[in-house]
């Protein structure tokens, strides 16, 4: 990068302003973590800390394809792909490195990482968390270069090409993970160090999955992780590099013509998108104390696709509403609680949205108010009958998707952030744009 | 060739020595030859599917000649990609209108802006002062040329909800974001009226002055051409037949010919 010309040298933030810059997310992360765990996950107890565990991993997968189909426009269907090369990754490092490290692949962490019952009395962190927060980085970075590998084809291919590519990426995947021989069960740890090193990384569990893995994701290390992975990568889509991913999708010729080399940035789309899913998957096995592949295949990809397309394609937001939403919605579904106050409270952010606009779209609220109306009078009729709803669950899924590609194909909220809606965006731009004209002088 | 005559005597900055390129067998270009020196105003001419835009194209690198070499302020750009030859400073404007439709007025003359320098992606994932500093800086620049073309006001708005004639501008605004040394024109008085073709002249010589560019324009309007061009090129089905200034092209009669028809009797 070369610097910015000295005449501009009044652009240049503060030293303080940019270490603060820099540091700001990780304390946030810190602090969104403890909140989530002392706070929240407590007083929520524990079948709902387990759903948050699970959202929160969602969200990460869900912003982090965004970024490939949302921002770069290529359609990928193999994300859970490098969420299980990154999953199985790590909990390979912390499973084998625990027990060639100290002996035994039990617990070895702080309480920050502790989800056990009963008091813990230890250090807030202990030495399985570092190998627990390197093995996710780990896992990240092997996903990571998986999507190099994967997105060389991105080049040549488009559209439909692309997305099949992409799928058996995610097959090959899932079906050689499943090919790997039995693990060594924990209590023949010894054994792990009689066994040569290189060996270890392929004993992954095979079809029976790789299991009784030390559980470390808490709510505080997940929900960190999802912090960081969001401020990544809305700072992201706010740079040059989210510019250009943005003019690939819209037009490859014309932003080729402006000089983006649209080979470079399709390729590191990839890779980034990629190491926050592997990141995630890290986070999944350790949450649950097992991965299995054959739970990541093609299903699991299609899942975060319509959490992507349902909330905007290139929308952060709306990919962590919708990731939220598809997360809790079948746990909802097995006694569905009624609709209507919250059809209720959407028709009263619309109106209120649109009235701010001063731009009024009956239309929609006519099709929200219906919708309502009608998922209420399913809800009593199946509670009259007996039917349980969760088990048509694929069958809403579908039905959403299509109507989302009738009434608004662009996604809830399109390229934009839910905040957007209410003015702040365009009210900030144009701040920004006269502050900068007007040092001029 | 002429143009590798007047290369020799005046250093061009765009220099075309013979390129050609087919199709199958479509000779879709023959020997094509153009120099522009620095500060130049020229036009390319010709019927339509004459081979215009495929001149632009290989000027720009999305086709490869076959044969022939194009040089750019002394520089080969043979084999070289789309973004590299932006880079090395020839930009374009599209015949059918190329802007990044969802992105905003802004958004679309940032990116072209960013080519003479964006931070790293380290950098902006950090935000370190130096990727502010530079995203700011891009900010700015591409501020005041929205400013030259009295557009800040439609900065925020995305580039598909501008009128016509405003989106034409954009892209003008857009190539001349990157900076170039030289810009061509690919039809840019398509679809106006002739108010707005009077004031596109007008803004194709201020950019010239202001800018210090070569403009090579391709236009089927001869009254915008024959006015503003010093220099006229034209072809008729990938052969140049013939090159001057506008008063030559006027009555040259094999010009007649390619565009009125042969008269029979």
């Amino acid at each position: 990068m070369t610097a910015v010309p000295a005449q501009f040298d009044h652009l240049k933030p503060h030293a303080a302003a940019s270490a603060i810059n820099a540091l700001w997310p990780v304390a946030v992360a810190i602090a969104v973590g403890l909140v989530m765990f002392y706070g929240v996950g407590p007083w929520a107890g524990g079948y709902q800390t387990n759903v948050m565990l699970v959202i929160g991993i969602n969200i990460i997968l869900a912003a982090s394809l965004t970024v490939v189909n949302g921002f770069a426009g290529q359609f990928s269907l193999g994300h859970a792909g490098f969420m299980a090369l990154g999953g199985y990754t790590a909990a390979a490092i912390v499973y084998y490195g625990s027990m060639r490290a100290w002996g035994s692949a039990d617990f070895a962490g702080g309480a920050l990482s502790y989800s056990g019952s009963g008091e813990f009395t230890g250090p807030w962190l202990g030495r399985g968390d570092v190998l627990f927060l390197f093995a996710c980085l780990a896992g990240g970075c092997v996903a990571a270069g998986a999507g190099f590998i994967v997105g060389q084809p991105s080049l040549r291919l488009k559209g439909d090409y692309l997305a099949i590519v992409t799928l058996g990426f995610g097959e090959i995947v899932r079906v050689v993970l499943q090919g790997t021989p039995d693990q060594i069960s924990p209590w023949q740890a010894k054994t792990a160090l009689d066994v040569p090193a290189w060996k270890l990384p392929l004993m992954l569990g095979g079809p029976k999955g790789f299991n009784l893995l030390p559980i470390y994701s808490t709510l505080f290390w997940v929900y960190a992780c999802v912090v960081l992975t969001l401020i990544a990568i809305y700072r992201l889509k706010l740079s040059s590099t989210g510019r250009a991913f943005l003019s690939i999708r819209e037009d490859e010729v014309a932003s080729q013509a402006m000089g983006v080399d649209v080979t470079k940035f399709k390729v590191s789309a990839f890779v980034l998108s990629s190491f926050f899913a592997g990141v995630a998957g890290g986070l999944f096995a350790m949450s649950i104390g097992a991965i299995n592949a054959s739970e990541l295949g093609f299903q699991k990809s299609f899942d975060i696709v319509i959490m992507v397309v349902l909330g905007g394609m290139g929308s952060i937001s709306g990919a962590v509403l919708a990731a939220t939403i598809l997360t809790i919605l079948p746990e909802l579904l097995r006694a569905p609680p009624p609709v209507w106050p919250a059809g209720l409270a959407l028709l009263a952010v619309m109106v209120l949205v649109q009235w701010r606009r001063g731009r009024w779209n009956l239309r929609s609220l006519a099709v929200v108010a219906a919708a309502t109306i009608l998922l209420e009078v399913g809800r009593r009729i199946c509670l009259a009958k007996g039917i349980n709803i969760a088990d048509y669950r694929l069958v809403l899924y579908a039905l959403m998707l299509i109507l989302m590609m009738i009434l608004r194909p662009e996604g809830l909220f399109g390229v934009n952030e839910i905040w957007d809606y209410f003015g702040a965006r365009r009210q900030r731009i144009m701040h920004v744009g006269q502050a900068v004209a007007g040092t001029d002088e | 060739m002429t143009a590798a005559v007047r290369s020799s005597s005046s250093p061009a900055l765009l220099d075309v020595a013979e390129i050609a390129i087919s199709f199958g067998g479509l000779k879709a270009l023959q020997s094509f030859s153009l120099a522009l020196p620095p500060g130049s105003l020229s036009g390319l001419i010709g019927p339509n599917g004459a081979g215009k835009t495929t001149v632009f194209n290989l000027l720009t690198g999305v086709y490869c000649p076959d044969q022939g070499a194009i040089a750019l302020d002394g520089r080969r750009l043979h084999g070289l990609r789309p973004h590299q030859i932006t880079a090395a400073g020839m930009a374009r404007t599209f015949q059918n209108i190329r802007l990044f439709g969802e992105l905003s007025v802004l958004d679309n003359v940032q990116l072209a802006c960013q080519l003479r320098g964006r931070p790293s992606l380290t950098a902006t994932l950090l935000r370190t002062a130096s990727a502010v500093a530079r995203e700011r800086f891009i900010r700015h620049r591409s501020l005041e040329l929205l400013d030259v073309f009295e557009l800040r006001d439609r900065a925020d708005e995305p580039a598909q909800s501008l009128p016509y004639g405003h989106q034409r501008k954009v892209e003008i605004i857009r190539a001349l974001a990157t900076e170039p040394k030289v810009l061509l024109l690919d039809e840019p008085a398509a679809g106006m009226n002739s108010g707005e073709k009077r004031q596109l002249a007008q803004t194709i010589r201020r950019i010239r002055d202001k800018f210090q560019l070569a403009i090579l324009l391709i236009e089927h309007d001869m009254e915008l051409v024959m006015e503003i061009c010093e220099q006229i090129t034209v072809l008729d089905h990938g052969v140049t037949i013939a090159s001057g200034t506008p008063a030559e092209i006027q009555c040259n009669p094999k010009v007649i010919e390619a565009y009125l028809g042969v008269d029979e009797e």
